[in-house]
C-alpha cells in the first residue's frame, strides 16, 4: 500500500527531527491538557452541584416561595413585607399541598459566654424538619409546644455550635441571641461546604413563633417551603400559589409579583446555563490555545519544507508524485499533532488527579475530553498540515535539485 | 525496419520566467539516442546542460518542442505518469549525492523501491545486491555522514540501479570527489555501459568526457557538436569492478 509506505516514511522523517517534532507537539500538548483539565474542573464542579441539591432534600414534588421579586438566587428585592403567615395557611388549604414551611431569615451574633459568631438565624415551624429530611444528631428539634408557647429554644447547626461550644456537648446550654437567651435543645447533622464555598451548617433554627414576637419582632416572612403530594401537580399548585400572593398583596393586574418561585428545576435549569456558559468559555479557550499549536505545527512544518527541500527534490526525482509528498507532510503533521495530544491528555489526566487528591479543586475524570482530544488533534493536524503538505508537493522536482 | 531509438528530442525550447525577465536556455535542441549509448555531454556554465539533464530526466517540461522517451510521447504527461516514467526508467547520480541525510545506506538505495506501484517483494535483498556491486556491503547501515565522499557517490550509484532502468542521468558525478575516488566512479559506470545499459553524463571535465562513446558540446543553448569519440575503448571488461548478478 502506497499510503502506508508513506506514513511509514513520515514517521521515519519524525525520528529524524526529534527536536522539531518536539516543538510541534508542545502547543498541541498544553492545549489539550488545558482542555482535559478544564473540562474535569467543571464536571467536578457540575457533580458537587448535583449532590448538594440532593442533599438539600428538595425534591422534585417541592418548591418554594420567597419574598420579593428577581432573579433566583441574586438582585432580588430585600424591602419586601407583604408575605405573611396568611399566605401560608391559605396555601396550606390547597388540595394536593403535604407540607407548608413558612420561614423568618436574619443574620444576627450569636454569643456563649466569650465565644461568638454571626450566623444565619430561621424561625420556622416544625414542619421544617420532614420538608428538608434533615437529622437531628444530638437533642431534639422544635415541637409544636416550642411553637405554641413561643419558647426561647434553638436547634444549631453543626458550624455554630462547633465556634461555640468546640467539642463539647451543647445540648442543654444557653445562649445569648441579640438581647434574648436561648436554649440549645438540638443539633443538626454537618453537611459541609459547597465548592461555593457555601456552608449550609452555619445556620440556627428558633420557633417561628418566637422568632416574630421575640427576636426579630416582625410579621412579615422571608420565604414559604411548599412540598406537595406528587411532583405532577407542582405546576398547577404554583399557579394557584401565585394566585392567592398576588390576591393576599393586592396586587393590581399590571403589577409584577413581589415573590419569585424557587424549584428544583430552576435550580437544574440555572446549574444548566451556569455550565454552558462554562462550556462556551471551556470552547473558546481550547479553541484559542488549540489554533496556537496548530499554527506553531505549520509554521515549523513551513520552515522545515525549507530545510528538507532536497529531501523532497531527491524523493521526486525517483519516483515519489506530488501525492506521495503531500500525504507524507499530512501524515508528518497529523501524527505529530496525535502525539501532543496524547501527551496533553495524559498531562491533563495528572493535572485533574493532582487537583483532587491535594484538595485544590474538584475534578471529575470523564471519557469526554478524551474523545475531544483525539478528534480536535486530527482536526488540528490535517487543517494545519494541508498547506505546507501542498506547499512541499509544489515545489518543481528540477528547482529542488539546482 | 529501423530500431527505434531510446531517446528522441525534437527542436525542445525552454525558457525560464525570472521576476518577469524570460530566458531562453535551450533554443532549439534535437537530440537522439540509441539504447546501450554512452553519452557526455559538455559545454561551459550558462550552455543549457543542467537544463537538457532535467528535461531529459522529465524533471520538467520543454516549453515547446517533442520528447519521445521509449516511444512515449512524454512531453505531455501528467505528474503522475513522469513520476512513474522517473522511478522506473531513469536513475540519478548528482554531483552533490543528494542521499537523505540521517538515513542508512540501505534505506536510501530502498528509496526508489518505495514509490514503485508495488514494491517487489525481495526489495531487501535487490538492495543488498545493488550494495555489494558497488563494494558497500559492509557499510549498509551506515549514515551519510559516515560515509566518504567516494561511498557516498557509489551509494547513489546503487541507488539509481535498484529499479533497474534504463537510463542513467550523471550531473557532474564527479565534481565533488577526488581524482582517484573520480577514477572510479568513471570506471563504475563503464561497466554499466558494458550492461547495455544507456548513460547520460554531464560534466565540463575533459577527462571524465573521454569516457563515453560520443560528446554533445553545448553551447548557449544549443548543439554546437556531436561527434564519436575517437578514444574510447569499446573493450572496457578489465574494468568495472564487482561483478553480481
Amino acid at each position: 500500500m502506497r499510503i502506508l509506505r508513506n506514513l511509514a516514511q513520515a514517521l521515519g522523517g519524525l525520528r529524524l527531527n526529534k527536536g522539531n517534532t518536539f516543538l510541534m507537539t508542545l502547543g498541541i500538548m498544553i492545549g489539550i491538557a488545558s482542555l482535559t483539565v478544564i473540562v474535569a474542573i467543571g464536571e467536578g464542579a457540575k457533580s458537587k452541584v448535583l449532590n448538594r441539591i440532593a442533599n438539600m432534600g428538595f425534591g422534585p414534588e417541592s418548591f418554594s416561595v420567597y419574598s420579593g421579586a428577581g432573579r433566583l438566587f441574586f438582585g432580588r428585592s430585600r424591602n419586601t413585607t407583604s408575605m405573611t403567615l396568611q399566605d401560608a395557611d391559605d396555601i396550606r388549604a390547597m388540595p394536593e399541598v403535604a407540607i407548608v414551611v413558612p420561614r423568618q431569615r436574619k443574620r444576627m451574633r450569636i454569643i456563649n459566654k466569650k465565644e461568638f459568631t454571626t450566623t444565619r438565624i430561621y424561625g420556622v415551624s416544625p414542619e421544617w424538619q420532614p420538608a428538608r429530611q434533615w437529622k437531628i444528631v444530638d437533642g431534639d428539634f422544635l415541637g409544636d409546644m416550642d411553637m405554641d408557647r413561643k419558647r426561647k429554644v434553638v436547634v444549631l447547626g453543626a458550624t455554630p455550635a462547633r465556634k461555640l461550644f468546640g467539642e463539647k456537648d451543647p445540648i442543654g446550654k444557653k445562649i445569648r441571641v441579640g438581647q434574648v437567651f436561648f436554649e440549645v435543645i438540638g443539633l443538626l447533622e454537618e453537611k459541609g461546604l459547597t465548592e461555593s464555598g457555601y456552608d449550609p451548617d452555619d445556620r440556627a433554627l428558633i420557633p417561628l413563633t418566637t422568632s416574630m414576637s421575640r427576636l426579630f419582632r416582625q410579621t412579615h416572612l422571608h420565604s414559604i417551603k411548599v412540598v406537595t403530594t406528587d411532583p405532577e401537580v407542582v405546576q398547577d399548585i404554583m399557579e394557584g400559589v401565585t394566585k392567592i400572593l398576588r390576591r393576599n398583596h393586592g396586587l393590581s393586574p399590571l403589577a409584577d409579583d413581589d415573590f419569585r418561585f424557587v424549584t428544583p428545576e430552576g435550580i437544574m435549569q440555572w446549574v444548566t446555563e451556569s455550565e454552558q456558559a462554562l462550556n462556551r468559555m471551556l470552547l473558546l479557550i481550547s479553541t484559542v490555545s488549540l489554533l496556537v499549536g496548530g499554527i506553531v505545527i505549520m509554521n515549523i512544518l513551513l520552515v522545515s519544507i525549507r530545510e528538507r527541500i532536497r529531501e523532497i527534490g531527491v524523493r521526486r526525482c525517483f519516483g515519489a508524485r506530488r501525492s506521495d509528498i503531500t500525504q507524507q507532510f499530512l501524515f508528518e503533521s497529523v501524527f505529530v499533532s496525535l502525539l501532543g495530544g496524547a501527551m496533553g491528555t495524559v498531562l491533563g489526566w495528572g493535572l485533574s488527579t493532582a487537583f483532587k487528591n491535594f484538595d485544590l479543586l474538584p475534578t471529575k475524570i470523564t471519557l469526554d475530553p478524551f474523545i475531544l482530544a483525539f478528534g480536535f488533534s486530527i482536526i488540528v493536524g490535517l487543517v494545519f498540515g494541508i498547506h505546507p503538505a501542498r506547499k512541499a508537493a509544489s515545489l518543481s522536482p528540477d528547482e529542488i535539485i539546482r | 525496419m529501423t530500431v527505434p531509438k531510446l531517446i528522441e528530442i525534437d527542436s525542445i525550447n525552454k525558457a525560464y520566467k525570472n521576476e518577469g525577465l524570460e530566458t531562453e536556455v535551450l533554443r532549439g535542441i534535437s537530440i537522439s539516442v540509441d539504447e546501450g549509448d554512452y553519452i557526455s555531454i559538455i559545454g561551459p556554465s550558462g550552455s543549457g546542460k543542467s537544463t537538457l539533464m532535467t528535461i531529459l530526466g522529465c524533471l520538467c517540461r520543454a516549453t515547446s518542442g517533442t520528447y519521445l522517451l521509449d516511444g512515449e510521447e512524454v512531453g505531455q504527461f501528467s505528474d503522475r505518469r513522469l513520476s512513474r516514467i522517473r522511478n522506473e526508467k531513469i536513475g540519478f547520480v548528482f554531483q552533490a549525492f543528494h542521499l537523505l541525510p540521517g538515513v542508512s545506506a540501505f534505506d536510501n538505495v530502498m528509496l526508489p523501491l518505495i514509490y514503485c506501484n508495488k514494491t517487489p517483494s525481495d526489495a531487501a535483498d535487490r538492495v543488498k545486491r545493488a550494495l555489494t556491486r558497488v563494494g558497500l556491503e559492509h557499510r549498509m547501515d551506515h549514515t551519510p555522514g559516515q560515509l566518504s565522499g567516494g561511498e557516498q557517490q557509489r551509494v547513489t550509484i546503487a541507488r539509481s540501479l535498484i529499479n533497474d532502468p534504463k537510463i542513467i542521468l550523471a550531473d557532474e558525478p564527479t565534481g565533488n570527489l577526488d581524482s582517484k575516488n573520480g577514477e572510479e566512479i568513471m570506471t563504475a559506470f563503464d561497466h554499466l555501459n558494458t550492461e547495455r545499459r544507456t548513460i547520460i553524463i554531464i560534466t565540463h571535465d575533459p577527462v571524465v568526457s573521454q569516457h563515453a562513446r560520443r560528446i554533445l558540446t553545448l553551447r548557449d543553448g544549443q548543439v554546437v557538436s556531436d561527434r564519436i569519440n575517437e578514444n574510447f575503448k569499446e573493450s572496457r571488461t578489465s574494468l568495472g569492478r564487482a561483478t553480481v548478478e
